[in-house]
């Protein structure tokens, strides 16, 4: 599970729980000019998410750390896909972040607002 | 892009997942993220191509159009879909959306204004009332009766 907030110009992203030692990160501050926007996707858990190194996958259970496709680095932490929020971010280490946050609503409502 | 005006048309935005944008546009998942950044993206971009496609060709016939019957009646016949869904749905909660359906309703009260010569807030009004008419399903004595009473205010 991850929380998302809006703190000035930036975008911080905290992971929270035990996905916290799955995903080897307890958060980041990315600013907002490197976010391209948000989307809710509980499909998005169904696709191939490429290697992974480092995090943990446990296919059915937890999608967590940092996977490469395509040239690509993507977060994960996701576990409940009915949840799952995609940031595209751009100029980042990561090309996206794909969580779980509580309300993904209000996550895409709260991201996409800070962009405006 | 025209499968997604067609989609969101049809569907309306929050009925449209990203697995469908995926299946429709024929697209594989990261890249759509990549070109779009967000749904909204891709939606904001289908929406300005319904304004090209659909709205602009609108306003040229209207500048042609001979009468309030003949107005009327193109308004009330044209692919409008996206633009009525994006007034219902996302121009009360997206600032950018919001602006576009404006200006596109903007557009289609000029185009009367000017064909017809008549004044700006009747032209609105008569946009209102063609609007209404497409989403009523085209009652057929709906566009007579308003033409009677518009020439007999004028």
């Amino acid at each position: 599970m991850a929380l998302i907030r809006i703190e000035g110009d930036r975008l911080v992203v905290v992971i929270e729980g035990l996905s916290k030692l799955w995903a080897f990160k307890g958060g980041m501050s990315i600013p907002l000019a490197n976010v391209r926007g948000a989307t809710a996707d509980p499909g998005i858990a169904a696709e191939p998410k490429g290697i992974r190194a480092p995090g943990a996958h446990v296919p059915g259970v937890i999608i967590a750390g940092t996977f490469h496709q395509d040239g690509e680095k993507v977060f994960w932490d996701v576990k409940d896909a009915t949840k799952a929020v995609v940031i595209e971010l751009a100029d980042e280490q990561y090309a996206r972040l794909v969580l779980q946050v509580s309300d993904p609503r209000a996550t895409v409502a709260l991201v996409e607002n800070a962009l405006v | 892009m025209r499968a997604a005006v067609r989609l969101f048309g049809e569907r309306a935005y929050d009925g449209v997942s990203v697995d469908d944008l995926v299946h429709h546009l024929g697209v594989h998942r990261n890249s759509l993220y990549k070109t779009f950044g967000s749904k909204r993206g891709l939606y904001l971009i289908a929406l300005r191509r319904h304004l090209v496609d659909d709205v602009n060709p609108l306003c040229d016939a209207l500048a042609d159009a001979a009468d309030v019957t003949d107005a009327l009646r193109l308004v009330a016949s044209a692919d409008l879909a996206l633009l009525l869904l994006a007034a219902v749905e996302r121009a009360p909660v997206d600032e950018e959306v919001a602006s576009e359906v404006t200006a596109a309703l903007a557009a289609i009260d000029q185009a009367i204004a000017g064909a017809l010569g008549v004044p700006d807030d009747l032209a609105a009004a008569l946009t209102a009332a063609a609007l209404g008419i497409l989403l009523r399903g085209g009652p057929d004595n709906a566009a007579t009766a308003l033409t009677r009473y518009v020439g007999l205010l004028s």
